[in-house]
């Protein structure tokens, strides 16, 4: 009676499907710490039939215009200030890449563009993409041929800010709508509607006096500090080529 | 021109098998297409519950739940949001589709489709949301409120709308590569 011998025991590791399930989790482990690499890259060639082309000029037009105007203004501001004080820091600009937009998500919670220029076209993270009209946001992942840009209405996006008539610092933060909030943490800031935003120069991310938006909205409710809305000058949703700034600051 | 046809048959019996991991690939894609002619206000269908739904409810809670947490897996390495994720609002609603049987009932089906997708919807919205809230608590938390809502809405209006378009095709699909050869 006592031996009984077990023919057989069944254990999880006995079963092929089981660890074929281990090994796609593994790999899968591997996309996520990889933020996705051979996605973007398979959907760099899967969409490059489709990638736009050169319509939407009247749009564009009409933000470069602005941009122009309000860029021209800022730099004799500028270089006033500069010729007083030569010490200044000064910031360059190395050179620009122009990248098509492959993918957009300017909608729900995630607020990010896809470029079709990569870590083999000198792409960094950490570099500035504007289009027509002024800011778009930051690169925050590279692949070979991909680069992903937080956009400035995503809430992962905080950012330091200028307002230029009333030459204060602000903190520019995304909240997963079209309009970001711009955050004065002092209550007597006369702020107004049809303020001017541009990017500060006290700021380590961002070089100065790069266009981004004009206050829509404010609003007062808050005991120590002012909020505004901002509408912002380039239009994600509608820009198909933009520019990546590779900048020393 | 006998092994040729063998090759062929061989070849349609290999995808007609694998049509559900087939189409499974095709998520990310979609969900970095985010084609804005489908949208609404520029909010997406919540895309990876199209899939989820009738795989789960084919092959049950064990799978959905697996299965959840690989699309989440995948769908966070394509956001650029570290510090948020879609695995846990994924998880359970692989885990609460594979619950769900099988309605002989196609009418009936069909409106049950788009009912529980809006549910799961707003539940993985809901998940994604108190992220976001519970990481900027200390800073600008009520100016958050109101587009968060009007997300969620929207997502679930969408997803609802469209899945008993796409999960009782997908359902039809993964129920015809299962089927004995």
């Amino acid at each position: 009676m006592l031996g009984i011998r077990r023919i057989s025991t069944y254990r999880w590791w006995h079963q092929k499907k089981n660890w074929i399930l281990f090994a796609i989790f593994l790999f899968l482990v591997f996309v996520r710490i990889s933020k996705g690499s051979f996605y973007k890259d398979f959907y760099y060639f899967i969409s490059k039939p489709f990638w736009p082309g050169q319509f939407q000029k009247e749009i564009i037009l009409e933000s470069i215009d602005q941009e122009h105007s309000i860029k021209l203004n800022l730099l004799k501001k500028d270089n006033t200030r500069l010729r007083r004080i030569l010490s200044l820091q000064e910031s360059s600009i190395n050179d620009n890449i122009s990248a098509a937009i492959i993918s957009r998500k300017t909608g729900s919670w995630w607020r990010q563009i896809i470029l079709n220029k990569g870590s083999k076209d000198g792409v960094e993270i950490g570099n500035i993409v504007v289009g027509p009209g002024g800011l778009l946001g930051r690169v925050n992942n590279v692949s070979l041929f991909t680069a992903s840009v937080t956009l400035v209405t995503s809430p992962e996006s905080k950012l330091g800010v200028w307002v230029d008539r009333m030459q204060i610092n602000g903190l520019l933060v995304g909240l997963g709508d079209d309009h970001p909030s711009l955050i004065l943490y002092s209550k007597d800031a006369d702020i107004k509607v049809g303020d001017f935003v541009s990017s500060s120069p006290a700021s380590t991310l961002l070089p100065p006096n790069i266009p981004i938006g004009i206050v829509q909205s404010i609003d007062e409710t808050l005991k120590s500090k002012k909020t505004a809305k901002i509408s912002l000058l380039a239009k994600p949703h509608v820009i198909d080529w933009v520019q990546i700034l590779k900048i020393n600051i | 021109m006998g092994a040729n046809f063998e090759n062929k048959y061989l070849m349609n019996k290999f995808f007609t098998k694998q049509l559900s991991i087939i189409s499974f690939i095709f998520i990310p894609i979609i969900f970095l297409w985010h084609p804005n002619w489908l949208g609404f206000f520029g909010i997406q269908p919540y895309w990876p519950l199209f899939w989820l739904l009738p795989w789960s409810m084919i092959n049950g809670s064990i799978n959905g739940l697996i299965f959840g947490l690989f699309l989440g897996l995948i769908l966070d390495a394509l956001t650029l949001d570290n510090n948020f994720t879609q695995i846990p609002g994924l998880i359970f609603c692989g885990f609460l589709f594979g619950r769900i049987k099988l309605n002989s009932d196609n009418l009936v089906g069909h409106f049950r489709y788009g009912l529980i997708c809006s549910f799961g919807s707003f539940l993985c919205g809901t998940f994604y949301f108190l992220q976001i809230l519970f990481r900027n608590f200390s800073d600008s938390n009520y100016l958050m409120m109101i587009p968060g809502v009007k997300n969620i809405l929207a997502e679930v209006f969408l997803t609802g709308f469209f899945a008993p378009f796409i999960c009782s095709q997908l359902l039809r699909m993964f129920k015809f590569s299962r089927r004995k050869f």
